[in-house]
């Protein structure tokens, strides 16, 4: 069941002379965890800001084609009636801070305040939710005062009271350190596994590989490719279009121009694939 | 440094608990009736009279003290000599200092200014005092201030100490160079530009971004915002503000009169 | 468009959010300038840009808050003048309106208008704080000068008259550098774009 299609989408910023999405068109199921590749420019955050309903409304421009999340057709929509079905988080965490609230238990309320939640319903909601972000122990910290992976938990928990049916996430971790970023992904994971559809701009091939039900890769504004993570990362056309590789997956061309892994053989994505893939070539028990 | 912007002191009081718009209520009503109401001691009685026992009723007496005078006295001094030696009504002379001449009628209307602005003062500061921010703006909020003033008062609240922080590290790079007080002022501009770019770009380009952000909290959505805390209100309170209200136009009435 | 959906769309979120990140760069600008001891002020660049890319009555609100914070913060003495502050972002909204900020000299007359209106309204203000003083000009103009805090000689040689309209134009052309400093694309968010 499609919970977000976008059909033929073709969209420019105002004063750009290049569209930057291209007769773009997508489904998304309910429940997957979908992630979307490709090199800078190629359109991937505007692909996340098409989805969400920010293009157009947001940013103007010119847009053709139409796009559907949840039954909405978000060109039709007012953007805060678009904010009930699809959530955004993206990359950078204190400005996602509204700056509106004193503490992280009000912040996460922010909200929910704006839709009219009668507060009765509230405080369970932003309990819940604190907790799967693993942030119950900040409740009363300025936002301020955290740090970049633990605000981004925040604007995580901020989005995800909202209850949204969709969650857009552009590149949540490119300004978090490692044990930042493990833990906004394994939160996202958890939303994944509770059936929240995810759609994740990502250039961390490696957490794709291991999370994602499907990859999508974008150049110049489309779509190049879209299947199964160990389909989609191991094709030519990612050396192509400046997208790269995963690790496990460089390591195992090296051995294929040494002869150690055959060229028939599927190349491995996540580091089980490898060991399991290096175990058989190397003859180990 | 200081990262909220807040001169709220979190004590347990009466005075705190007070509806925040009974305590709005009270510091305007002081403040117009310090300016505009009858008597030459008017605004001395208020400030000692009223404002003084009010701040140790809410517990922040010695606080509130404190910095009335660190704010007011260098406003007070300055005022004082200023109208004392130039307020041009003056006839009796006290004392004469070569060309300048101290009059009995300008340290009169110097004290009258001095008190009036020491009242001001005085009635904010026990506003602030006593009431937290977001206090204070959820209820207005619920009273009917537009969200968008709302916001807009709290994030700059909250942004500033953020950029201070910033600004004192450029600071300190900038002293310890000496530029601050050797170096030409062409030298002190010069060197300041590439160090204050940065941060005065950088912020300006991220409320796009910031923009995008409460959007996606639904912040211009047309329902009725509702209110995760709950500030009381009583009965009672009420009534005191209407009284205050009329009381201010009486007094206002007279002194206006006269 | 009638007034009250002309001020809707200048308040758009974009105006929402820049207005405290502009009172912050009033505050720190204005704090670092005066550290340095430098002979102006430039302690409105965020109220000009304001007043330049939302219009003249966001600008407006932009100078009477930061007014105020400035009170609260650094000097008090700072509060009388708020009006000051406002009528330098509605001037600066104003001129911009009429296309009086898309070249550097037009600039210029803007920084120069605005340094105008703010010694009239600097006047008045000295003359009701300070109570009292006869119309007549010398005096008028002595008691204003002394009044907004110069020493005795600068006051004498007027020198008001020239660093406040320097202070102000060198606002301006510094509000009008950030502007052509950001992107069209970024610029064009703004609801008076138009402007520059």
């Amino acid at each position: 069941m499609a919970i977000v299609t976008l059909d033929q989408v073709t969209y420019r910023y105002p004063h750009t002379p290049q569209p930057a999405l291209r007769n773009l068109s997508l489904e998304v199921n309910e429940g997957e965890f979908v992630a979307v590749i490709g090199a800078n420019g190629a359109g991937k955050s505007t692909l996340c800001y098409t989805i969400t309903g920010f293009v157009p409304h947001f940013f103007r421009g010119e847009m053709s084609g139409e796009v559907t999340v949840a039954g909405l057709a978000t060109r039709q929509q007012t953007l805060d009636e678009l904010m009930l079905v699809a959530g955004l988080v993206f990359q950078n965490p204190s400005n996602q801070i509204s700056g509106a609230k004193f503490t992280v238990y009000e912040e996460i309320a922010f909200g929910l305040e704006n839709l009219g939640v009668p507060p009765a319903e509230m405080r369970p909601r932003i309990d819940r939710v604190m907790a799967l972000t693993g942030i119950t122990a900040f409740a009363d910290r300025s936002p301020y005062a955290l740090s970049g992976g633990q605000q981004q938990r925040v604007a995580l928990a901020s989005i995800l009271v909202m209850e949204p049916k969709v969650l857009v996430l552009d590149e949540p971790t490119s300004q978090l350190d490692p044990i930042g970023s493990r833990e906004v992904f394994e939160t996202i994971r958890a939303m994944s596994k509770q059936g929240m559809t995810v759609i994740m701009a990502e250039h961390k091939l490696e957490w794709v590989a291991t999370f994602a039900d499907r990859v999508i890769a974008l150049a110049d504004g489309g779509i190049i490719l879209n299947g199964p993570p160990a389909e989609v990362l191991t094709s030519p056309l990612l050396n192509e279009h400046h997208i790269g590789q995963t690790r496990y997956t460089a390591v195992a061309r090296l051995a294929q121009t040494a002869q150690l892994w055959p060229v028939a053989k599927p190349l491995p994505v996540t580091l089980d694939d490898a060991e399991a893939g290096f175990r058989t070539v190397l003859g180990a028990g | 440094m200081a990262d909220q912007l807040s001169l709220y002191v979190d004590r347990a009081s009466p005075l705190h608990r007070l509806n925040p718009l009974t305590k709005l209520v009270l510091s305007f009503s002081l403040v117009l009736i310090g300016f505009l109401g009858p008597g030459y001691w008017l605004p001395t009685i208020l400030f000692v009279g009223i404002l003084i026992p009010l701040s140790f009723w809410g517990n922040i007496g010695n606080e509130f003290l404190q910095r009335a005078v660190r704010l007011i006295l260098p406003l007070v001094l300055f005022l004082f000599v200023m109208q004392s030696l130039f307020y041009p009504g003056g006839r009796t002379v006290l004392v004469r200092i070569w060309i300048i001449s101290l009059k009995l009628e300008s340290i009169q209307f110097a004290y009258l200014t001095a008190t009036r602005i020491l009242n001001m003062v005085g009635a904010f500061l026990l506003l602030l005092l006593s009431t937290h921010p977001s206090t204070l703006m959820t209820d207005l909020t619920r009273r009917g201030l537009p969200p968008a003033l709302t916001y807009i008062l709290v994030s700059t609240l909250q942004i500033i100490p953020q950029m201070r922080n910033k600004a004192n590290t450029i600071i300190d790079a900038q002293r310890s160079r000496g530029l601050e007080t050797q170096g030409s002022v062409w030298a002190r501009i010069g060197a300041l530009f590439p160090l204050v770019g940065p941060l005065v770009f950088g912020s300006l380009v991220d409320v796009e971004e910031r923009a995008i952000a409460i959007e996606a909290r639904a912040f211009k959505a047309k329902r009725v915002k509702t209110s995760l805390r709950e500030v009381p209100d009583s009965t009672l309170q009420r009534q005191v503000r209407w009284g205050l209200g009329l009381l201010t136009l009486v007094l206002i009435g007279i002194g206006l009169w006269r | 468009m009638s007034f009250s959906e002309r001020l809707k769309e200048d308040f758009s979120t974009m105006t929402l959010v820049l207005i405290p990140v502009a009172i912050a760069i009033n505050v720190v600008i204005g704090q670092i300038v005066s550290l340095l001891k430098l002979p102006v002020y430039l302690d409105s660049i965020g109220t000009v840009l304001v007043g330049v890319l939302a219009g003249p009555w966001a600008g407006a609100l932009t100078g009477t808050l930061s007014n105020i914070v400035w009170g609260l913060t650094i000097d008090p003495n700072a509060f009388p003048w708020f009006p000051v502050a406002f009528f330098i972002g509605l001037t600066a909204g104003i001129c911009a309106r009429y296309g009086l900020f898309k070249t550097w000299w037009k600039v210029v007359i803007t920084g120069i208008i605005i340094a105008f209106v703010a010694a009239i309204i600097s006047a008045f203000i000295n003359v009701w704080l300070y109570g009292g003083i006869t119309a007549s000009g010398s005096s008028f103009l002595t008691a204003y000068l002394l009044a907004s805090g110069r020493g005795v000689i600068e006051s004498v040689l007027a020198t008001n008259f020239i660093f406040e309209p320097i202070d102000k134009v060198a606002t301006s052309l510094l509000a009008w550098f950030i502007i052509k400093g950001l992107s069209v694309r970024y610029i064009s968010r703004f609801p008076r774009a138009e402007n520059v």
